[in-house]
């Protein structure tokens, strides 16, 4: 039954999800030569919040926002299948495809800046604009190699995309691969691209205002997100997965290479990562796409 | 209002005498999940506050015991009154402080907080923060070296596991009390004025 | 005065209503006058009713909402004889009536712009509007030198009966001629401060139709004139693609920097038509240029009603001194919010659809670079959509006025409704309008889109199924809500607009609060983006008036103020004329 499907999809994405963050924080700490907290802290974190006795709000715009936000990763998640080559944990990926997917991804943060522009504090505006700055500029790559595949593929179906590599479209195509994953690593909030929610520097960016049971709902979409993210990575690119323990360890891996390349860059600012991105790897995509299709066709 | 080591002793002794805890299973486990995830406030208010740093990075590594930094008080658990409190910043505190969400607590570093410390005579610094704002755990020392920070986050820990850590609420149930010290020194708006009239409100220079 | 404004609306729509179900055709000779091989005659094909319900609903939504205002009886005469203008232009079954049809439509917008814009602004609009005349005129002589007809059936034989150059020169004068009423960057000079300045009731109109106008007659000539679908990668498809991609990432990007609600609007305007363009540059993007063209007129219908009310009650056009109308004007923000969902192209609502009918045409067409760059204008999008309800709705308000406003009037909010309802349903089961669709596209000798069922919207590199995307969304929506509100932690309300965590601080209401007015601003430290907002074509056109200027001022001297010899020149001209003549 697709209910079925789809709470196992939703309540896989959340445990694992913030299993990787909590690996995230453990990771980093060593490479900071320190131990760095328990590995099940993010649930730590997200149940202490939804259990503090009081949370402010600024009316009821202010609930909708972290809710579409929610909305937004939960759909993204249902709609990108986890196993290629299954009927089961698809969801509801065979009525929708590729650019339903790209689109979804950016429900989610608009939502969520309306909600945040609702308490009239301008440094959540600030963050919120820097933002959706990055956002244009982190998805030119990503759509460059995204677009080559799906022409290579003649469909913009992902399970087809997963289905059609012949060993990893990381392998044949890795000039769009690299392109991707500079992009990857802006999307997953990373240094050297999280200028947003920079914690001191903007007033943690569009979280300002966020107290007890809004943050922990957004924290709980932000690892769901993640991991639908990592899902749509590992298929296509790395090969997609058939087993549950296969797509756990590819997406660890793609997780740990974005958690150490965050750990060892600073930070740039808006503008800064903004000329990057439109520049060096928009180039590295555009010379993937010509010899892609060049060579296909 | 009395000063100094008596009624200090005194609060001691009531506190440890009144018995807040709850002991509820539901509440038990909430307590548990407080205690090991808590968010402190990113604000150095003092010169206490040059020992944070140690603290939260890898010298001393405070997020062994869930402890990070948080930026906004509205994702703050624990406020640390890192030493002495001249009006203008009690101002910025207090404000600081009604803005985060329940359940908060207030960690008070330094002997300054006790008792005014090495600044007992100074006519800009309050004396005894206990008459401003309700304290959860003191943490003596001028400064304290972030072994006893880390001490001191352990005890309220402790002390927030057995539900006794409840300082919000004996704000919202004392706020005639605290509002009344506040205005004393503060003015009539405790808001930050950002002219100075702090000077003006309470005795002049 | 409210019901009288809405008969004629009515009335346009009835005959709308008939003529669509009647399939009349009219054809009159005009060797009866004396003209030789000229016939004229009106067709309503499938193509022209679909233009004409939206010019009909443009009419209708307009009236509703100045219907309680008082303008001049003159306004209205104007604007029903635009409206009957239009359907002359999209009824027309050849290019004399276009032509006629096109220039009461220039004079009218006209004599309706010169209300309210500026002498400047005005001076503009009748430039670029007589000289896109001009040229559609020469262009339809030129056509009609190929066969001897000005009907729409002779034209592609007039077309291949042309000779190269000319063909080339016909197809340039007619693409100056529909660029510059699009507004395709570079021939848009006019349009930004004719939508700014217009009257408030009559921009919506502006934008929505009047713009469609010129790719009515661009989906024409590509098709039926042209027939691109025989051969394309010529010169003609790269013409419209890197014009509509121009358009489509420049404007955007100047849309950013705007402080006035109309400019950004405006901007916006010009980069959705940049997408209709870029699509037009293969023969099966006729769909995706349709489905976006409705979707187009209705959202701007909403935007500028929305901006246009906004107006009406603060007085007050600028981001800079708006702010902060959420919660004393939440109607009109569901409104605005909806509009800007669909600008965006998300998916729920209906722009999603013609979004995905445009990328999958130019995957299919492997246009790979040009569909990467149309992704990143959309998403590019974003920030001045974002400015747009951020500057007016959210954020603070900025003056003490703004704090007691009241909503809108109804007869503002009764069209938004009603677009919003389309705008759900075309997201719900966005293969409603395939059927329809597939009827223009056999008319025009297209292939047509594969339909399985309403709900779902089918191209051929994939489909995705509408129905499903909406009620998960609103499934899930209310899950979460609920989860939410039933969790046991209190909500506790900030007391008051101040009550913000602003650094320990305690703003008020010296404090400068609304950020919304210079979002986008920083954009021009990036380097692109800082070169697109520093040039305008301002300098461009600046450059050829002077040049004109000069040249004048020398050839001037040739009429020296002499009679004499004013009277030596004409004699010699006509000298001229006699010899050229008798050769």
């Amino acid at each position: 039954m697709i209910v079925f499907d789809l709470l196992g999809m939703f309540l896989s994405a959340y445990m694992v999800g913030f299993l990787y963050y909590g690996l995230y924080r453990n990771i980093t700490a060593r490479f900071q030569r320190r131990i760095g907290p328990t590995v099940l802290q993010s649930f730590y974190d997200s149940i202490k919040f939804f259990s503090k006795e009081e949370s402010i709000s600024h009316g009821w715009m202010f609930y909708l926002g972290p809710v579409i936000m929610a909305t937004g990763a939960v759909m993204t998640l249902f709609f990108i299948p986890f196993f290629y080559k299954s009927e089961s944990f698809s969801g509801l990926s065979q009525y929708g495809n590729l650019f339903v997917v790209l689109y979804l991804m950016m429900l989610g943060p608009l939502g969520n800046a309306m909600g945040v522009g609702v308490t009239g504090n301008p440094f959540a505006a600030m963050g919120i604009t820097r933002g959706l700055t990055r956002l244009f500029a982190m998805e030119l790559p990503f759509y460059i190699a995204v677009i080559a595949l799906m022409s290579i593929n003649h469909s913009a179906d992902i399970a087809t995309i997963a289905a059609n590599q012949p060993t990893m479209n990381a392998i044949e195509y890795p000039l769009l691969f690299i392109a991707a994953m500079f992009s990857f690593v802006a999307m997953m909030g990373q240094s050297p691209f999280d200028v947003v929610g920079a914690p001191v520097e903007v007033y943690s960016g569009p979280a300002a205002e966020f107290s007890g049971k809004f943050l922990a709902l957004l924290m709980s979409q932000s690892s769901i997100m993640s991991f639908a993210k990592l899902v749509l990575m590992v298929n296509l690119f790395i090969g997609g997965a058939e087993g549950f323990l296969e797509l756990l360890g590819k997406t660890f891996v793609l997780f740990l290479f974005v958690i150490a390349f965050g750990a060892m860059y600073g930070r740039f600012k808006t503008p800064q990562s903004v000329d990057f991105l439109v520049k060096v790897p928009t180039a590295i995509a555009v010379v993937g796409l010509v010899l892609a299709t060049l060579g296909g066709q | 209002m009395e000063e100094g080591f008596l009624k200090e002793q005194q609060i001691m002794e009531n506190d440890l005498n009144s018995d807040t805890s709850h002991k509820s299973s539901v509440d038990f486990l909430m307590n548990w999940f407080r205690k090991r995830s808590i968010f402190v406030l990113a604000y150095g208010t003092g010169c206490g506050a040059i020992e944070m740093p140690p603290t939260f990075t890898s010298r001393y590594d405070a997020e062994r015991l869930g402890i990070r930094g948080a930026a906004t008080p509205r994702q703050a658990d624990v406020i640390i009154v890192s030493g002495y409190c001249s009006y203008k910043t009690l101002r910025r505190i207090i404000r600081t402080y009604e803005q985060m969400a329940n359940p908060k607590y207030v960690l008070a570093l330094g002997s300054c907080t006790v008792n005014g410390g090495m600044y007992w005579d100074s006519y800009n610094t309050i004396k005894k923060l206990e008459d401003y704002m309700p304290v959860d755990m003191y943490v003596n020392g001028c400064m304290p070296r972030p072994e006893s920070i880390l001490e001191g986050f352990i005890e309220l820990q402790k002390e927030i596991a057995e539900g006794k850590a409840s300082s919000w609420q004996k704000y919202e149930e004392n706020y005639e009390f605290y509002r009344k010290n506040q205005e004393a020194v503060l003015g009539k708006t405790v808001a930050p004025a950002y002219d100075a009239d702090w000077y003006l409100y309470d005795g002049g220079l | 005065m409210r019901i009288l404004t809405l008969i004629f609306p009515l009335l346009t729509a009835l005959a709308v209503l008939m003529i669509s179900t009647s399939q009349s055709v009219w054809q009159m000779d005009l060797a009866v006058f004396g003209f030789e091989n000229i016939t004229v005659g009106l067709k309503a094909t499938a193509l022209s009713n679909f233009f004409a319900v939206l010019v009909a609903f443009s009419l209708f939504a307009v009236s509703l909402v100045s219907g309680k205002q008082t303008l001049s009886k003159s306004f209205y005469f104007l604007l029903y004889l635009l409206t009957w203008s239009l359907l002359l232009i999209v009824y027309s079954s050849d290019y004399l009536l276009f032509f006629v049809g096109w220039e009461v439509m220039s004079i009218s917008t006209y004599l309706l712009l010169s209300y309210t814009l500026s002498r400047e602004a005005l001076v503009k609009y009748v430039v670029f509007a007589m000289a896109s005349a001009m040229s559609l005129l020469a262009a339809i002589m030129i056509l009609y030198t190929g066969a001897h007809s000005f009907m729409y059936v002779d034209a592609h034989q007039a077309y291949l009966a042309l000779s190269d150059t000319l063909a080339v020169i016909f197809v340039v004068l007619m693409f100056f001629a529909f660029f510059v009423k699009i507004g395709v960057i570079g021939f848009h000079y006019w349009l930004v401060d004719a939508y700014t300045e217009s009257h408030d009731f009559f921009t919506p109109y502006l934008s929505a139709v009047v713009s469609k106008m010129a790719v009515y007659a661009l989906i024409i000539l590509l098709l039926t004139v042209i027939d691109i679908s025989t051969f394309s990668n010529s010169w003609i498809s790269y013409t419209l693609a890197i014009f509509g991609l121009l358009s489509s990432l420049i404007a955007t990007f100047k849309a950013v920097n705007e402080n006035s609600m109309k400019r950004v609007l405006a901007y916006s305007s010009i980069a959705q038509l940049g997408y209709i363009v870029t699509v037009l540059s293969f023969a099966d993007g006729v769909s995706g240029a349709l489905y976006h063209s409705l979707i187009h007129t209705l959202v701007k219908l909403l935007l500028f009603i929305n901006v246009a009310g906004i107006i009406y009650v603060t007085s007050k056009s600028k981001f800079s001194e708006l702010g902060g109308l959420i919660y004393r004007m939440p109607q009109s923000f569901v409104m605005l919010l909806i509009g800007i969902i669909v600008l965006a192209g998300m998916p729920p609502l209906g722009g999603f659809a013609s979004k995905y009918l445009i990328y999958n045409t130019l995957l299919e067409n492997g246009n790979l670079l040009i569909l990467a760059a149309m992704m990143f204008a959309s998403a590019a999008a974003f920030l001045y959509i974002y400015k747009l309800i951020y500057g007016i709705y959210l954020g603070q308000p900025t003056s003490k006025k703004l704090e007691s406003v009241k909503e809108v009037p109804f007869f503002f909010l009764i069209p938004q409704y009603i677009i919003s309802v389309i705008l759900v349903v075309l997201g719900t089961v966005p293969g409603i309008l395939t059927p329809y669709l597939n009827t223009i596209l056999t008319e025009l000798k297209l292939q047509a889109l594969p339909f399985t069922s309403v709900a779902v919207l089918n191209t051929e590199t994939g489909s995705y199924n509408g129905l499903v995307v909406i009620s998960a969304f609103a499934l899930i929506f209310i899950v979460i809500l609920f989860v939410l509100l039933s969790l046991k932690s209190k909500v506790r309300e900030a007391k008051d607009r101040f009550d913000i965590a602003y650094c320990g601080e305690v703003p008020n209401e010296a404090t400068h609060l609304h950020y919304g007015f210079s979002m986008g601003k920083e954009l021009k430290r990036v380097g692109f983006i800082g070169t697109i907002l520093k040039n305008s074509s301002r300098v461009f056109y600046d450059f050829i008036s002077k040049q004109l200027f000069a040249f004048a001022t020398v050839f001037r001297k040739i009429y020296s103020g002499n009679l004499s010899v004013n009277f030596n020149i004409a004699a010699l001209f006509v000298l001229a004329l006699l010899w050229w003549s008798l050769k």
